[in-house]
Parts: structure tokens; sequence; C-alpha cells
């Protein structure tokens, strides 16, 4: 057996013993599920040098899975992300119940996506696809009865999202006449234009939900909010990137061949660029630190889309690297803002403050997030951006650059709002009793945060592999060296000096201060400060965090007014109309939905002519 | 190894110029504000006083590490802002890192000194620093963008991002790109008067209404470190303005004239009008700037 059956046999039978085992022996549970997520870890590095391929067959279909050079880089993203956030839940979770359904459909959500990126025909990329939304879905309803709705929501969203992967495929299928990865690719380009364009739209549909690009990013927001932490590093890590491994694939693999998919393209780099900037804009009043990152991690997915759509090699790579970096640095956020959830038993940033010195690796976990998230040097979200500014500008994407730098710009409101809320300004009586978490959470924290302080010096290392995922994209080659970037001009950004620089002047700085006049200083509260002759008591309340950005607020308005007020409010009112007219739809009767099936079967069978100009 | 003397020359010597300048400049401003009010105003070199001054004092008590490294991350920001622009034009010892770096880097490590103080103040607890971080970085959102607008449409006008090439280009006067690309050039000096935080702009620090904003906790070395840290950056920028738009210069003279009028600009007008409210200020660059910056990048794509 090669590692990839491994991979997948692992962990969707650990999945499974985890369950047994939590209802016979408890405290073996948790070493069962970290062992699978090893495991699963050991054997993707495994599979990284070997070149695999397992076929077999099911009822006339052939079964192949396989590993390339782009599904490598991210099952390694699936892998780290995977074993760290179980690890994390070791604690997190620890008092929390129905454990053992936790974690067999975390093991499932990771096997699934394991298999999305292993599957080299659309049977088990379907499959696995289902696998993943099921087993995601029942971990967004996991915590209480409230999650209902917002289950719900995301799964219809996801719903659709299958409709249209289904469609597509069956689209594929009569026009192919094959499901093989390698022959429908060989084949996709003698299907006429329209088609290819049906079933490249369709497809980016279906994948589009899952990286929750704007108008299909509604369920996001709320599930990514309400969903246990340690699932949501995961989620909003490595599961919507699944949608990324899909449109990228689309673009590159199936899309190269019709000259209308530059229209295609450019809307999707647009819906991108739009996605990144509103939401942003929402991100900036948001109370809830999770709903927060949730809108953060929509903005941030648009600047993938955009690197993706725009298609020159260096926006590829920006793009991609900005895959890996984005898995690493929205867990670290989701996984400081749980660790603070740990502690205090609540994300609402008007409430919690004040936690720096109560908790400073959490601390500097979320620093290095946030820096890392902003695009400033020397961490990797600086190279990320400095690839896709100049891939854009280069590419005479003109307005498309200034609408990100805008949304990158205004990420800094929010970025700064949510560590200030939650660790900065005053501390309050409240929370004098929190703690440091324990070292099982901190440990996946401090992993990943080394990570981004690495590629943000050394962007050459993460990009070996993404210049290799290219390669199999489409011989895209780029020029990089281990520490240097270039551009399509022959501009240089060097990172080894920028580093060099910042650290010798931050350090000389540093001891300067530190050192000058040395002597032992009186730690002051933060209410014995300058208030103009006025003596603040105990428990007068001198945080600023409700409404942190009125002026902006003020300043937006009249662009919020239009599309926040009307337009969404509009489709917020018809969505739930819609809702209402679901709840006819779905009775929740057994019976129906089979009546369901079994007419929309018949439908596709008196249309399948018509639909996808085939005889049944 | 061989040591590149000239570098270190210009490693060691360009903080030090650029600090006195730009404190020299601070100074020139209060007099001339003074005068223009009808006032006498403290001598040209007062500013230099009183950061030798803060620099003698001693602290007592601290506020937390937050606060203690704020105004090391506003100093680095700016020393290694200032490193990455070639102050004197084809000099060896004054281009030090400009070769290594770009614009788009530029854009960003500028803001790394303010995000960096921004925590420091944070960590302090005091409201009014908090209310000034809130305003910075609305007010930073919105100049950023009439800048952008500005940089890209050179940066796609002479297809490169390195400051070196820009300065190749403006060989001669006639070909400075103020002449070359006006609308960037209205937009960018636009964009300057928010970033060099005189009023209308100065909404971060507003004095008498929110008590100086973010430094309102800071003293002593702290507070000399910050001011320290604002006349280097103040030189840096003019100098970055002078690079792109005024052809650079070939000796300090020319430098010096040439940055003493662009920093008039924001003082001067900042002189004559009273603050925005922030609302007021971000809507300010959407406007007029945004609609140069248009017009810049609408100029070079037909």
């Amino acid at each position: 057996m090669n590692s990839i059956a491994y991979i997948l046999l692992i962990t969707f039978a650990g999945a499974g013993i985890t369950f047994i085992v939590h209802h016979l022996i408890k405290p073996l549970r948790d070493i069962i599920a970290i062992t699978v997520a090893a495991s699963g870890l050991y054997f993707v590095i495994q599979s990284l040098t070997e070149k695999t391929k397992i076929v077999f067959g099911i009822a006339d279909f052939n079964i192949i899975w396989g590993n390339t050079p782009y599904s490598n880089l991210f099952a390694v993203l699936i892998a780290v992300l995977g074993f760290l956030t179980i690890l994390y839940a070791r604690d997190f979770m620890a008092e929390k119940e129905r454990l053992g359904y936790f974690y067999m459909n975390l093991l499932f959500v990771i096997g699934g996506m394991y298999g999305i990126v292993y599957s080299q025909d659309l049977i088990s990329l379907f499959f696995f696809w289902e696998v993943m939304t099921w087993s995601s879905f029942l971990l967004v309803i996991y915590c209480c009865k409230e999650a209902q709705p917002i289950g719900l929501k995301y799964f219809v969203f996801s719903a659709i999202g299958a409709y249209s992967l289904l469609i597509a495929i069956v689209m594929i299928y009569a026009q192919t006449g094959n499901l093989e990865l390698s022959n429908i690719l060989q084949n996709f380009g003698n299907i006429s234009e329209v088609n290819q364009i049906v079933i490249a739209v369709l497809l980016l549909t279906g994948f589009g939900v899952k990286s929750a690009i704007m108008p299909l990013h509604v369920w996001a927001p709320d599930s990514y909010s309400i969903s246990p932490s340690p699932f949501t590093a995961l989620f909003s890590g490595a599961l919507s990137k699944m949608g990324i491994f899909g449109i990228g694939m689309v673009l590159f693999k199936f899309a190269s061949h019709s000259g209308y998919f530059s229209y295609v393209k450019i809307i999707l780099a647009w819906l991108g660029g739009i996605t990144a900037l509103l939401a942003t804009f929402y991100a900036i009043f948001q109370t809830d630190a999770k709903k927060l990152l949730a809108y953060s991690s929509i903005g941030q997915l648009g600047y993938i889309i955009i690197g993706l759509a725009v298609g020159t090699p260096l926006s590829i790579a920006a793009a991609l690297f900005l895959v890996i970096l984005h898995g690493a640095f929205k867990a670290m956020l989701f996984m400081s803002v749980g660790a603070v959830y740990f502690r205090t038993g609540t994300t609402d940033m008007n409430s919690v403050t004040g936690l720096i010195r109560k908790m400073p690796l959490s601390f500097v976990t979320m620093l290095f997030g946030i820096i890392t998230v902003s695009g400033v040097p020397p961490l990797g979200g600086f190279a990320a951006k400095w690839m896709l500014y100049e891939s854009l500008i280069q590419s005479k994407h003109y307005f498309l650059v200034i609408v990100v730098f805008a949304a990158s710009t205004a990420a800094f409101l929010y970025l700064y709002k949510l560590i200030f809320s939650l660790f900065l300004g005053q501390e309050e009586v409240e929370w004098s009793h929190v703690k440091e978490v324990p070292l099982l959470m901190l440990i996946p924290m401090l992993i990943l945060s080394a990570f981004v302080l690495v590629a943000g010096i050394f962007p050459g290392l993460v990009l070996d592999p993404i210049s290799h995922a290219m390669q199999y994209l489409g011989n895209y080659g780029f020029k990089y060296e281990t520490s240097v970037l270039f551009n399509e001009w022959g501009n240089k950004i060097n990172m080894q000096t920028v580093i060099n620089v910042i650290g010798a002047v931050f350090l000389i700085a540093g001891l300067f201060v530190t050192f000058k006049g040395l002597k032992k200083t009186r730690y002051v509260t933060t209410k014995d400060i300058h208030t103009s002759g006025e003596i603040p008591e105990e428990n007068e309340n001198l945080t600023y965090a409700v409404d942190f950005y009125k002026p902006f607020e003020r300043a937006i308005a009249p662009a919020l007014k239009a599309s926040i007020d009307k337009i969404y409010t509009a489709i917020g009112n018809n969505l739930e109309q819609a809702f209402d007219f679901l709840r006819y739809v779905y009775t929740g009767n057994g019976q129906t939905y089979a009546m369901y099936v079994v007419l929309f079967l018949s439908l596709l069978i008196l249309f399948a002519e018509l639909i996808f100009g085939i005889k049944l | 190894m061989e040591i590149n003397w000239s570098a270190v020359l210009g490693i060691v010597f360009t903080p030090v110029i650029a600090f006195l300048v730009g404190v020299t400049y601070g100074g020139l401003t209060r007099r001339i504000t003074a005068r223009i009010q009808n006032r006498f105003g403290p001598p040209f070199y007062q500013n230099i006083l009183d950061i030798i001054k803060l620099y003698s004092k001693e602290s007592n008590i601290n506020h937390g590490v937050m606060q203690h490294l704020g105004p090391v991350f506003a100093i680095t920001a700016s020393v290694t802002t200032l490193f990455f622009i070639p102050v004197i034009k084809d000099s060896p010892v004054f281009t030090n890192f400009s070769f290594n770096g770009d614009l788009i880097f530029l854009l960003y490590i500028m803001v790394f000194g303010s995000l960096g103080m921004a925590l420091g103040a944070g960590q302090t607890g005091n409201p009014n620093s908090a209310i000034g971080v809130s305003r910075g970085l609305s007010q930073l959102v919105g100049y950023e963008v009439p800048f952008v607008m500005a940089l890209v449409a050179i940066m796609v006008q002479f297809q490169t991002t390195s400051l070196n090439d820009l300065l190749a280009v403006q060989d001669h006067f006639t070909k400075w790109i103020i002449f070359q690309s006006p609308f960037a050039f209205l937009a960018a000096i636009l964009a300057f008067l928010g970033m060099m935080g005189y009023a209308p702009f100065d909404v971060v620090i507003a004095p008498a209404e929110i008590a100086s904003g973010p430094p309102s906790e800071f003293g002593g070395k702290y507070l000399g470190l910050m001011l320290t840290s604002r006349s280097i950056f103040t030189f840096a920028k003019l100098v970055l303005f002078t690079d792109i738009f005024l052809g650079g210069a070939h000796d300090f003279i020319t430098l010096i004239i040439k940055t003493f009028i662009l920093y008039m600009i924001p003082v001067l007008t900042g002189i004559v009008f009273p603050r925005f409210r922030t609302e007021q200020s971000i809507r300010f660059f959407w406007s007029w700037p945004l609609f140069f910056g248009i017009l810049a990048i609408l100029v070079v794509v037909f």
C-alpha cells in the first residue's frame, strides 16, 4: 500500500475508532485522535517524495486517487492545520459534552479534505466534497440550539454549491464520456465553447460557495462564529481553501482553452476585489471577535481569488502563498481568540479588555497574526501583499489594485480594534482572575507564529513547493530567490536586508530605551493616568471600545447607507421570506424529502436530452 | 571580508543628518507660526533643547512592555524608511539600502511606526490615546488611497517600482515628474497634507481636544525618542517626495531648498486652517485628491 491509501484509511478509520473509544474508555479518546492526525501528517510528508496512483473500479467507473505537486501543497496545509487543531482541541474541549461526536466529525472533515485533494476523478471528488460538507455542517450545529438556523443557512448554500458541482459533473460526463481527470483535461478543449463556459461557471459557483466569494458568502460569518474555536481555525484555515483548490483547477486546467474565459476571469477578479473591500468594511463594525475574524477571512479569500483570476505567474504565486499563509495566520487568530474565550467565556470585544499582562503568549500570537494580516514587514504577509500588488500593476489592473490597497489599509482598523479591545486598554477587575491558557493550547499557536516569521524572512522556502505546483498548473515560472522577490519589471525586494535593517535598528533603539537611566520602575495601573487633574475611581469605566470607529462610520455612512441599509436589508428580507418559503419545502418529514428526490430525478430524466444532450 | 566604508558612512550619518534637518525644520515651523500669529516665538533650536531635556529625565513608572516598545517601533520605522530612500542622487554614501527595496515596500514600512505606536498607546489605557488611534487609523485610510493612486500612475508611466529608476528618469528639470505627471503630483501632495498631520488634518493629536492623544502617557526618554523619530520621519517623507516628484538632489544644498519648499506647503496650510472633524478629513481625501488620482491613472492609461 502507498501513503495516500494509508492517509485516507487511517483518517476515516480513526474517526470511527475515536467515536467508539469515546463511549468505552474516555481518556484514550484524545490520544487516539492526536495519533490519527499525527500519522496523517507523517504519511503526507512521506507522500511528498513519491508520485503514486491508486486505481480501482466501482460499477464501470474508475476511481483514481493520486497526488500532484498542486495537491501536495494543499495536503500539507490540511495535515499541519489538522494536527495542530486537534492538539489545541485537547484542552479547549476538555469540559465539553459529546466529544466523541466532535472528534469523529473533525477527523471526517480532515479526511474529506484529504480525499478532495487526492481525487483524480470527479466521482470521488464529489463524494469527498459531500463528506466534508456534511461533517462540517454537523460541527457548525454542535454547540447549541441557536446554531440550527445558522447551520441550515450553511447547508442551503452548500447544497447550492453541491448542485452546481453535480450538474457540471453530469455535463462533463455527457460531453466527454469520462470522469477521469486526466482524460477530461485532454478532451475539454473539444467541447463547444458555450458548454465550456457553462461548466466552468457552474464549477466556479460550486467551489466559490466554500471559499465564500460575494455574493455566496452569506453563510460564512455566522457559521464561522458559532462553531467551536478549534474547528473554526480549521474551517477558515483549511476548509475554505478547498474552494480555492477547485477554483485553481478550473481556472488553469479546465479553462485554458476558450477565449471567453478572459471575461469570466475579469468578473471573478472584480468579485474578489469587491469581496475584499466590503468584507473589510463589515469587519470594522463588528463587536464580536469571532465575527470580525469571519469577515476578515472572507476578505482575505477575496485577495486569493484576485490572485488566481488575474492569472499572471506572480499573481498565482501570491495567491498560493496567501493560501498557505492565510491557513497559518487565520488559525493563529482564531486560536488566540479561542484562548480568550477559554478563559473569559466570551468573545465580545466591548466587555473583554486588558488581558495583555495575564495572557502574554496569546497576545504575542495575536500580535504576529495581525502583523501578518496587515502585510506590514517583516512577517510573511508583506511578501504576499508585495507580490499581489506588483502583479496587479504589471498586468494593467490599475483600479483593482486601488480597491485591494484600500481594503488592506482599512484592514488596519479592524486588526487594531481586535488586539486593542481584547488585550490592551483598561484592565478591569472583572478579568483579574484570568491566566494564560495551558501549554497544549499554546504550542500550536507558537508553532504557527514561528512559521509566519520564517515565511517573511525566507519567502523562497514557501515559494519552492508553490513553484512546483504552478509547474503542474500550466508551466508558470517566475523568478525568486530564498529571500529576494522580483517583479516582472525586474525590480526587487530583498527580505534579508529588510529584516537586518529592521532588526538592527529595533535592537539598538530597544537597548537604548531600556538601559538609558535604567532603574527599578513601578508599574502603574491603567487607572493611574493623565486625566487633567481628575482622579478616576477604581470602578469608573474608562474603556474606549464601544463604537470605536464612529468617525470612520460617519465618513463612509453615505456609501454604507446605499449598500447596507437599502440593498442589504432588502436582500435580507427577501432571503428571510425565501427561508420562510423553504419551511414549506423542508417540512422535516422524510417522506416529503424522498418525494423531492424522486421528482428531481424524474425531471432530470425527462429533460436529459435538453439539458445534457444525452439520451438516457 | 571587505568593508564598504562609504556604505558604513551612509548608515552612520544619514540618520544624524536627517535628525538635525528634521528637528531644525520643526523649530523653524514654531518660529514661522509665531510670526504669522504676531508672536515672537522660540528660537529655531528650541526643539533640540527640548529633546535633550527629555532624554536627561528619569522615569519612575512604567505602563508595561508594549508601552515601553511603542517608541522603539516608531523610530525603527522612521530609520528603516530613511535607509531605503536614496537621499543624495548617485552618491555612494547616501543611497544606503535603496536598491534592495521599492515603493510598495516604502508604503508599508511607513505605516509600521504608527501601528507600533498605536499598540504602545493602547496599553496605557488612556481613553484619549485610544480615541487618537481610532482617528489616526481612520484618517490613514483616507489619505493612503489617493497617495497610492498617484504612485500607481507613476509606476505605470515609467514601468518601474524602484525609486532609483525614477531618479534616473528625471535627469533634467524639464523631466521632473511634477511636470510629466502633474495630476499624480496634485493627488500626492494633498495626501501629503494628511501624512504630515498639520491642521486641518491634525485630528490625531488634536491639542486642547483629546490632550495630544496617543502620546499622552509618554514622557521623558519615551517622548524624547518619539520626537527624534518624528524629526527623522519628517525628513524621510520630504526626501521621498523630492525624489519622486522633484528629481531628487545631487547635493545637500539643493536637497535643503527642495525639501524646505515642500515642507512649507503643509505648514502654511496648517496655519490658516482650523481643524477638520475626522469624518470631514476622510471625506476630503476621497473628494479632490481621489479625483486627481483617478485622472492621473486615466492619463497614463490612455
